[in-house]
């Protein structure tokens, strides 16, 4: 694999921490479970929180 | 939408909740909100800058079976279309049914004139697309 990630390439199993507006609560998500739930994944990343997105 | 939609950043889970409580516009808004705070899942990516510790504006699609499909990163200054990403989600959904296909420039929702691509079809694109 190459420096970073290209398309084409299979992403390597990955989890962060999250804040979860719909439940009001932290939790935690990873790819592997998107997989396992057979589900697409859209990551959306931006700059800082308090700035527009 | 038929996807999980993870946003990212690399301020706290702390940060994510006090933005999202304050700030109005944020009210309907039910996605996770990934903190990535060592920018380690950002690197991975190719949206960490380094000299700010700040994530560039990129937003990637995977598939089910977990390959990157697409890739998009904005500087700063340019936010994103919503009706862009869709488009590009609903061409993926649609790839995965007909592996064959190639979703053209023009293409925007299913029903649109896709293209199977094979021998005939060399040098005859403006006709295959009429």
């Amino acid at each position: 694999m190459s420096e970073f990630l290209r398309v084409g390439d299979n992403v390597p199993d990955f989890k962060v921490e999250t804040f979860e507006p719909s439940k009001g609560d932290f939790g935690e998500i990873s790819l592997s479970t998107f997989k396992a739930d057979k589900k697409w994944t859209i990551l959306f990343f931006y700059p800082a929180d308090f700035t527009f997105v | 939408m038929g996807a999980e939609v993870i946003t990212v950043s690399t301020d706290t889970k702390f940060v994510h909740l006090a933005w999202q409580r304050d700030e109005k516009l944020l009210e309907k808004v039910k996605y996770p909100m990934g903190s990535d705070p060592t920018g380690k899942l950002s690197r991975m990516f190719g949206v960490y800058d380094e000299n700010t510790g700040l994530d560039l504006r990129g937003t990637f699609i995977i598939s089910p079976d977990g390959k990157l499909l697409n890739s998009e990163v904005n500087y700063y200054n340019m936010g994103r279309n919503i009706d862009e990403l869709m488009r590009k989600f609903k061409a993926n959904l649609h790839l995965a049914k007909h592996t064959n296909e190639g979703c053209p420039a023009k293409w925007k929702e299913e029903g649109d004139k896709t293209l199977a691509p094979s021998a005939k079809m060399v040098g005859k694109v403006y006709e295959a697309l009429k």
